[in-house]
């Protein structure tokens, strides 16, 4: 089997995978015509929307498939983050007293899908917001900016989140 | 009350009253943020502590309070589709804002004596 089809192959496959897994989650009923209602549609769907789930482009697979232990702990860590930054937006709320500012900074992560993991997490934690990601370069608006020296700042910004998606992705 | 299931029927009511307390604490301090701070982009960092912090508190008391897996298994993709698209919303309104060529507010601007005085 040539590359390119064995790679549309897995896409179908991967696609098909993710639509099963949530028609269980929601339909919670094991009966057989609800699980073959389920393989159905989720084989026409995953056919038609195979190409919009995963793009052709990103062949190598370590950069679309997560990796599975670092991708269970992840959401634990981000939510640790969050509270730690609502905190620390909560005393600055009440104080009034912030140093806003707007930061450029580079991250090291190659993939498209683990950039836009970062720049979610940034903006998931209050206190940082991404404005603008191209290729490997945030903009980002900071609630209580220590430094504007820009490898500090993405430092900062990006905390131990970044090291955590590289794990994942890469 | 040493029951283990009333206990761990109390605990249960105990961590969801708790997370609801969180969750109302944040969003009073958002709806503070957003009339105390300066600009446009600082008061989206206030109202991401109501949109964020307080709606995940209460996704989190909601789970712990599910009656069943079935239940709890619906929230989680709840939650999971709450991490993609809220952070989503808030970069489009700070995005358009910078393209539009909004000035972000700084410190700065104050002690030069122009910009806005408010805190």
């Amino acid at each position: 089997m040539r590359p390119r089809s064995l790679w549309k192959l897995i896409r179908i496959l991967a696609t098909f995978a993710v639509l099963i897994a949530l028609w269980f989650l929601f339909s919670g009923s094991f009966s057989p015509a609800s699980i073959l209602t389920g393989i159905g549609c989720s084989a026409l769907i995953a056919l038609i929307s195979y190409n919009t789930f995963i793009d052709e482009h990103e062949a190598a697979r370590n950069m679309v498939f997560p990796r599975l232990l670092p991708a269970l702990a992840y959401p634990f860590r981000l939510v640790a983050a969050m509270y730690a930054a609502s905190f620390r937006t909560l005393a600055s709320v009440l104080s009034g007293r912030v140093s806003p500012r707007v930061v450029h900074f580079r991250s090291r992560l190659k993939s498209d899908i683990a950039r836009v993991a970062l720049a979610e997490a940034i903006t998931f934690t209050p206190g940082t917001i991404s404005i603008e990601l191209d290729e490997d370069h945030f903009i980002v608006h900071w609630l209580n900016a220590t430094t504007r020296h820009s490898a500090r700042a993405g430092d900062e910004v990006k905390g131990p989140l970044e090291a955590a998606i590289k794990r994942i992705w890469v | 009350m040493t029951d283990p299931q009333a206990i761990a029927e109390l605990t249960r009511e105990l961590a969801v009253s708790g997370l609801c307390a969180v969750a109302a604490l944040f969003a009073i301090a958002g709806t503070i943020g957003v009339f105390r701070f300066p600009d446009a982009y600082t008061r989206l960092q206030a109202s991401s502590l109501t949109g964020t912090t307080a709606t995940f508190s209460v996704l989190a008391a909601s789970l712990v309070a599910s009656p069943s897996i079935a239940i709890a298994a619906r929230v989680v993709v709840i939650v999971i589709f709450f991490l993609v698209s809220n952070p989503t919303t808030t970069h489009i309104i700070a995005r358009y804002a910078w393209k539009s060529g909004l000035d972000p507010w700084t410190d700065s601007a104050r002690r030069r004596g122009r910009g806005e005085d408010r805190p």
